[in-house]
């Protein structure tokens, strides 16, 4: 059950250009959150801005009760939170959502980061390494500095596949371009986990479709409330057994969302129905 | 201390209700907030059936605000009735329901469903959402509409009824007098106001609906002066609504003469904040010598004809 606290920055540690490393106490997400799940976030007590922002959990620390987020900062909220120094309050609600799916046994799982769509990635790769099971993380970005958080998957036993689209780091080029060679390569039998920008999203999705792979993507809507109240963050999806396509809530019944039943935009006469896109 | 009113034939333990569309169906808070330490809440909008709502994007940040197209997505009367009513059961909270209609028998056959149900306490006629083609704003816009509404919701139930007012109009005051002659118990005021944000690079609106309705701290003052009004036109109970989020704001509409008041938007920003409300209202009525929440309404000391924006 999600728990909504007033919660203390515990360590604040910038990385390179627009991101940092926020961590918090806050013992309901630290000992509950799940791989996927997110948290409601603002700092301060402020007007301005007015609602919080929905942040992945990038990993939580059991002993002292803290979880950290990995934040970039682009707007007035990310700014405010960016600003906050150790002991000063934010107000926090979580964990929410609905975490991935693991694997079926024996499937390799391939994740695939967007930028700041690294995040849940850890605590997923985490997870994988305490039932023994295999990854990999194929991270994308514009430029090396948009891969910021590369050391924490060290140890964990993922293989970490960088691509830049400048060539400043790993494959010069589209994260989808290394996905493909490699899931081409064949060997054991894939499972496809994706969180970035909307158009590698469905860029996945589409791969994963082409060859029956299954495939879990993590969106990234406007929020509202992130339990389901405001209706903001609906995503245009597949209805059941051909009902018809419904909205359903990216804070409750996602983030994570199979692809298959995601109406990607574009994808028919529903395009205007945008799934799941950034205003 | 007494925190309870009685307004309209309701009985609410504190001035405080969570306000239509912010709260859901109330259900979504298990867990997260307790509901017993609300006087009321309202639930999102009901029609007769099931409705999809707006394409996305639905919501954007405005300044001190929030503006929204959601377009009344919801499950419908009969599944609320069923599915929702019964997870209530026990919240110990005033339950209001809050019904739409494309046309006025959609209005009371809505409303009659609720009728037979157990557990409601009152009904709110939703005569404002701007953000749907048909009904909403279209009845709450003109006075005749609003009349011809509420008097035939008035006449498909014995439960108190309580229209929700539209900002987005001349003179609320012709609105309020209107719903009190069709049979009205109490008036929601105000629901959202109609605004547009655009897109500088794309020209086009942020929203997919295209205009949306302004709620949150940025129209407070609006809607202070409009309960204001409302509650000099009339002589039902006033519900003030409009970018409450903290027992100062509260106070705002008690004091212009709301008998209770809705909370909204700050559901969203923050569950927990009823229980800060509820310690500053009482904070306030200890420093001010008061014992009964009842003595703060309706006590605005207005300037009368003596001050004058002309005089030196």
């Amino acid at each position: 059950m999600p728990v909504n606290r007033h919660v203390p920055l515990v360590r604040h540690e910038p990385l390179g250009g627009p991101y940092i490393l926020l961590t918090f106490r806050h013992p309901e997400i630290a000992l509950g959150a799940r791989p996927g799940q997110f948290v409601m976030i603002k700092a301060g007590t402020s007007a301005e801005p007015p609602l919080r922002r929905p942040f992945s959990v990038l990993k939580t620390n059991a002993t002292d009760e803290t979880f950290t987020l990995f934040v970039k900062v682009v707007g007035q909220g990310s700014r405010a939170l960016a600003a906050l120094r150790p002991g000063d309050l934010a107000q926090c609600l979580g964990p929410l959502g609905r975490p991935f799916d693991l694997p079926a046994d024996g499937a390799e799982a391939i994740m695939v980061a967007g930028g700041y769509g690294i995040a849940p990635f850890l605590m997923l790769s985490e997870e994988l390494r305490r039932r023994s099971r295999v990854g990999r993380v194929f991270y994308g970005g514009r430029t090396a500095g948009d891969l910021q958080v590369r050391e924490p998957f060290a140890g964990l036993g993922v293989t970490l596949v960088p691509a830049t689209e400048d060539g400043t780091l790993g494959h010069p080029g589209r994260v989808t371009e290394p996905l493909e060679a490699y899931l081409d390569g064949g060997g054991t039998p894939a499972a496809l986990y994706a969180c970035g920008p909307d158009a590698m999203l469905h860029a996945v999705a589409r791969i994963a479709e082409t060859r029956g792979l299954p495939c879990q993507v993590s969106l990234d809507p406007w929020m509202g409330c992130g339990i389901g109240t405001c209706l903001g963050c609906v995503v245009f999806t597949q209805g059941a057994d051909q009902a018809r396509p419904k909205y359903r809530c990216a804070c409750t019944e996602g983030p994570v969302f199979d692809s298959r039943v995601v109406v990607w935009s574009g994808d028919d006469a529903s395009a205007a129905r945008r799934a799941g896109g950034r205003p | 201390m007494k925190l309870s009113v009685d307004i309209a034939g309701l009985h609410l333990k504190n001035p405080l209700i969570a306000a239509s569309g912010t709260f859901g169906y109330g259900v979504e808070y298990e867990g997260i907030l307790d509901l017993s330490v609300l006087g009321g809440i309202v639930s999102k909008g009901l029609y007769l059936e099931a409705r999809d709502g707006c394409a996305t994007p639905r919501i954007v940040e405005t300044p001190s605000g929030l503006l929204n197209a959601i377009g009344l997505q919801g499950v419908g009367v009969r599944a609320f009735v069923h599915d929702v009513l019964p997870r209530l059961a026990h919240a110990n909270t005033a339950i209001l329901v809050n019904v739409c209609g494309d046309t006025v028998e959609e209005y009371a056959e809505v409303t009659r469903i609720l009728d037979q149900a157990s557990g409601v306490a009152a009904i709110e006629i939703n005569i404002s959402c701007p953000n749907v083609k048909k009904g909403g704003m279209a009845f709450g816009g003109d006075p005749r509409m609003t009349h011809e509404v509420v008097a035939a919701v008035r006449k498909a139930t014995r439960l108190p009824v309580i229209p929700k007012l539209s900002p987005n109009v001349g003179d609320i005051a012709v609105f309020a007098r209107a719903a009190e002659e069709a049979g009205a118990d109490a008036l929601s005021c105000i629901n959202t106001l109609l605004g547009l944000a655009i897109d500088v690079e794309s020209r086009r609106p942020k929203l997919a609906f295209g205009t949306g309705g302004l709620s949150g701290p940025a129209i407070r003052p609006v809607a202070v002066r409009m309960a204001w009004q409302a509650a000099r036109a009339v002589k039902i109970p006033i519900l003030g609504i409009g970018g409450i989020t903290s027992a100062q704001d509260a106070l705002e509409f008690l004091i212009a003469g709301a008998s209770a008041v809705q909370v909204g938007t700050a559901n969203f920003v923050d569950p927990g904040v009823y229980d800060s409300i509820l310690e500053g209202l009482r904070e306030y009525l200890e420093r001010h010598g008061l014992d009964d929440i009842g003595a703060v309404v309706g006590t605005l000391a207005y300037p009368g004809d003596a001050p004058s924006c002309d005089t030196p």
